[in-house]
């Protein structure tokens, strides 16, 4: 059954930090490029949503092999903003409610599945693996009260979803912008983004299991 | 909030140009002409003058009522109809070629216009620049979408409030990437799109 949230990939930033020259949608991950494994994922969402910047045409060809009914939206400021931007652009004009999804993030299929089918507003976080991360600090049911660069008691690693009316623009990070609708409901996930070269190395052995 | 849209090949879903060459024999002039616009060889306006000088010939109600047996897009067609106060069509053709294919899409129009004696083109009497249409609705206040995939539609899109770029029946030009707000393939991711706007 499709769900009825969009979902916004963000997918417009140039990847500098993994230092491939290429944009991190077409990183080739077991033979096949980042987005086609998401893709894979999203089969049942009807309202997908793309956000491109950088090498926007190689990502729109790209998409358009596995499904022609995406609408890519265009972050023209890519160099200049963060996925805050980005999300922000992808997400005004849709659905009431919109998940919120990093394009170098890979996420267990089953727990892709607890987030479609999860109603209502709330933010994913992972057990702590990077050392530079954002900390979610929760309370004992899990909610989430705060982010944190200092410590915390999970990594942020999103997706999270929003409802429409709580949408406000930030050209940083995503995070930036569901800080300020806190406290909300957590959904602890087996999430890996792809930020460095190692990070792709394991996100690769990682994903053999699935 | 107003929704303009380019007409070949986002309302029609053949491009109606190449039925109008057909029908005087020119194809292989005509396809030349386009070849050379789509590349940038010849701007425009320049295209049109030459277009038309090559179709002037050929009956103007034999070529309204070809067009107007064009198919249209169908989900684009009901969004019309269902906000029909709302649409708007923006064409560069001309309103004699036209006159059918308005009727048979339902809402209001603005295109360009020649003079017409004898069944025949004898003189173009004006050339609708597209972003003048955006701009007259944004003097009213309205907020103006507007939905096209050619390099004739580019400004129209850079003045438009929220612009579209629709690969319904070709990929669009290149020249939309660095302007657009979004960019579709299908109609359905289309007229979902301008669901949500609506």
């Amino acid at each position: 059954m499709p769900t009825p949230k969009s979902v916004v990939i963000s997918s417009a930033g140039i990847g500098s930090r993994l230092g491939l020259g290429l944009t991190k949608a077409l990183l080739q991950i077991n033979g096949r490029s980042l987005i086609s494994w998401q893709l894979d994922l999203f089969k049942d969402v009807q309202d997908l949503r793309i956000v491109v910047g950088f090498q926007a045409n190689d990502i729109i060809e790209e998409v358009l092999k596995y499904r022609s009914d995406a609408v890519f939206v265009f972050n023209h400021l890519y160099f200049e903003t963060k996925t805050g931007a980005s999300f922000y652009l992808g997400a005004k004009d849709a659905g009431e409610e919109i998940i919120e999804w990093d394009g170098d993030l890979l996420v267990h299929p089953d727990d892709v599945k607890t987030i479609l089918e999860t109603p209502g507003e709330f933010i994913c976080y992972s057990d702590i693996t990077s050392e530079d991360a954002v900390y979610c600090k929760t309370d004992e049911q899990g909610n989430v009260l705060a982010f944190s660069r200092e410590n915390g008691d999970y990594e942020w690693t999103g997706p999270a979803c929003i409802r429409k009316e709580h949408l406000t623009y930030s050209s940083n990070n995503v995070f930036n912008i569901f800080e300020r609708v806190l406290p909300m409901k957590g959904i602890k996930v087996r999430a890996y983004d792809i930020d460095t070269y190692s990070d792709y190395k394991r996100v690769s052995e990682i994903i053999k299991h699935w | 909030m107003k929704f303009l849209f380019d007409l070949d090949g986002t309302i029609t879903s053949q491009e109606t140009l190449p039925i109008i060459a057909r029908l005087g024999g020119v194809s292989d002039r005509i396809d030349g002409l386009t070849k050379e616009t789509i590349q940038g060889n010849v701007p425009f306006i320049e295209s049109f003058i030459q277009r038309v000088t090559i179709l002037k010939d050929i009956s103007v109600k034999a070529i309204s009522d070809r067009l107007a047996e064009v198919p249209l897009y169908e989900e684009v067609h009901r969004f019309i109809q269902e906000h029909r106060e709302d649409c708007v069509v923006v064409t560069g053709n001309l309103f004699c070629w036209c006159e059918g294919l308005f009727n048979a899409i339902g809402c209001r129009y603005y295109c360009s216009e020649a003079l017409v004696e004898n069944d025949k083109v004898v003189k173009i009497k004006s050339i609708l620049r597209k972003e003048t249409v955006v701009d007259e609705l944004k003097a009213q206040g309205e907020k103006v979408v507007f939905v096209g995939d050619g390099n004739n539609d580019m400004e129209a899109m850079r003045h438009a409030d929220i612009s579209i770029a629709a690969g319904l029946t070709h990929h669009p030009a290149r020249s939309l990437y660095s302007i657009t707000d979004y960019m579709v393939f299908n109609q359905t991711a289309l007229c979902r799109l301008l669901n949500q706007l609506s």
